[in-house]
């Protein structure tokens, strides 16, 4: 929301007029910041400081008396997503279409192993690579970009356009549910809880939900120095037909973010002091064991708020036309070396554990089973969740579970 | 957006304690043919809201359905109402119109056969 964005913007810009400040101390304050690198934006003298809890009660600090912080619904979505998801991908549609064909093996086995006639949802289905995967279900997909969904329809798909953190569907109808690379696009951790809940409502008790997340954890940690590049060049590596991995290219995107009042707030994702207690929690937990630790600030904390940038060659800018309004409004930029107009996507990049203690949270559903797949050049973390109305008997049939259910899932 | 879609959708704004079934208003429906599956039809029918479903067809023309719910064993016996199922959930699309909340009556539109289920900032 732009309120949302605009008081969260006057409570870190009057923090800054105080004082010139290095982006590295004021990564001393826990606040998460894209780049290492400082970028000095001149703000207006901010009249009030008001703290917003995104989807709860406002907490107004002292200072703030003539201005009345309204409560935002976690199902508000918030200016940053509106600008670098919703944006982003209304205006790259086919060519990101173009680019999403590869099926993740672990998604189609879960797909295949449904039996017939189940309905399955998948929220956030995007080009709607997996709709009809599995031709004796009927899947039905749902996407926030009305682009995408015309992609999935003509393909002769059952799509519609709807917000993954407020899905359209009846309570427990569903016999399985997906979210293919989603929730790393929303921008607090209280819209993602709100996303898996949505997921677990619609789908009946013993139906099963498949939720896949760019996540730091590996298997194997050593990969995660191979994992952040932070030059262009290694960008450019992972440019190409194949998905654009999650990248911190610190220098290259604070560079491509306009600096306008609103967006002086690149560096800083979290509007309320309650994310940011999560996230000093967080980072506290994780302890890389790389020499090259990248993705941790230099007090240790780690970075999970990134942009990353999509390529849309211009040829193929033309064609909507909302390129030619995202250049001009600064929401995207020209790279005529390599003919492309350079959009940034925001990215929550999970931490260890971090998903599966969002699901453990929840009373009505159980991790069935977790695991990383490192194919698709990043790390990925896949949890299936397995609905149950008896949630004192979660652990023994969780035990079961494990027992029978093999990685395949044949 | 065929009846089986319409079957599970439900109006999410803010305060709606009775979103289902929602009400359609039709401007352009479109039969479109696909292979019938018996295995399918067989698993999905326990899961309908047969009413709802009997009420949207008839709204989109196609009044061949029984007002009631068939015992589940016809769909094994009886071939023709098999074939008249299977028209009604998955050969209407409803192209142009627009989906009804029960409960306030806002209007959810329906192009080219997308329905755009997006709630306003206030109905949050």
């Amino acid at each position: 929301m732009v309120f949302n964005s605009l008081r969260a913007g006057r409570y870190i810009h009057r923090f800054w007029g105080t004082s010139t400040l290095s982006l590295d101390s004021f990564c001393a304050f826990g606040y998460p910041v894209i780049c290492s690198r400082m970028k000095e934006i001149k703000v207006k003298d901010a009249s009030t400081w008001c703290t917003l809890v995104p989807d709860g009660e406002p907490h107004i600090q002292s200072v703030c008396e003539d201005h009345k912080c309204s409560s935002v619904s976690v199902k508000s979505t918030p200016e940053i997503e509106k600008k670098y998801v919703h944006r982003v991908y209304d205006a790259i549609a086919p060519h990101f279409s173009s680019t999403r064909f590869a099926k993740w093996p672990k998604v189609a086995a879960f797909l295949e192993s449904l039996p017939t006639g189940s309905l399955v949802l998948d929220a956030g289905c995007g080009n709607g690579k997996y709709l009809g995967l599995n031709s004796s279900c009927y899947f039905i997909g749902c996407d926030i970009s009305p682009p995408l969904i015309k992609i999935c329809v003509d393909k002769g798909h059952e799509a519609l356009v709807a917000d993954a953190v407020n899905l359209p569907y009846r309570t427990n109808f569903g016999d399985a549910a997906i979210s293919i690379a989603v929730l790393h696009h929303l921008s607090t951790e209280n819209r993602r809880k709100k996303a898996i809940e949505e997921l677990v409502r619609v789908v009946r008790k013993g139906g099963l939900v498949l939720i896949t997340v760019w996540a730091v954890e590996q298997e194997d940690k050593s990969l995660l120095t191979k994992w952040t590049p932070l030059t262009e060049k290694h960008v450019e590596e992972w440019r190409g037909p194949r998905s654009p991995c999650v990248r911190c290219p610190s220098s290259f995107s604070l560079e491509s973010i306009p600096e306008t009042e609103e967006n002086g707030l690149s560096g800083h994702m979290k509007d309320s002091r309650e994310s940011l207690m999560e996230d000093m929690q967080q980072s506290a937990c994780l302890n890389p064991q790389n020499k090259d630790d990248s993705l941790v600030s230099k007090d240790g904390r780690s970075q999970q708020e990134y942009f990353v940038p999509w390529h849309l060659p211009y040829h193929r800018a033309e064609v909507s036309g909302a390129s030619a309004v995202a250049l001009a409004t600064g929401l995207a930029k020209k790279d005529d070396k390599k003919g492309a107009v350079v959009y940034n996507r925001y990215y929550h990049v999970f931490g260890e554990g971090e998903l599966e203690r969002l699901v453990s949270g929840m009373d009505n559903a159980v991790i069935v089973d977790k695991f990383y797949d490192k194919s698709n050049c990043g790390s990925l973390c896949t949890l299936f969740m397995v609905e149950f109305g008896f949630s004192n008997m979660k652990n023994e049939i969780k035990k079961l579970l494990v027992k029978d259910t093999s990685p395949s899932l044949k | 957006m065929r009846l089986l879609t319409h079957n599970i959708l439900s109006s999410n704004i803010k305060g709606v304690t009775n979103g289902f079934p929602l009400g359609i208003e039709v401007e352009k429906v479109v039969e479109k043919q696909v292979e019938i599956n018996h295995d399918f039809l067989r698993n999905i029918f326990p899961k309908i809201d047969w009413k709802a479903f009997s009420d949207a067809s008839k709204i989109m023309g196609y009044v061949e359905l029984p007002e009631e719910a068939p015992e589940p064993s016809v769909l094994d016996s009886d071939l023709d109402f098999l074939r008249k199922f299977h028209h009604a959930l998955l050969e209407l699309h409803l192209e142009e119109g627009a989906l009804v909340c029960p409960q306030t009556g806002r209007k959810f539109p329906v192009n080219k056969g997308i329905p755009n289920m997006l709630l306003h900032e206030d109905e949050v």
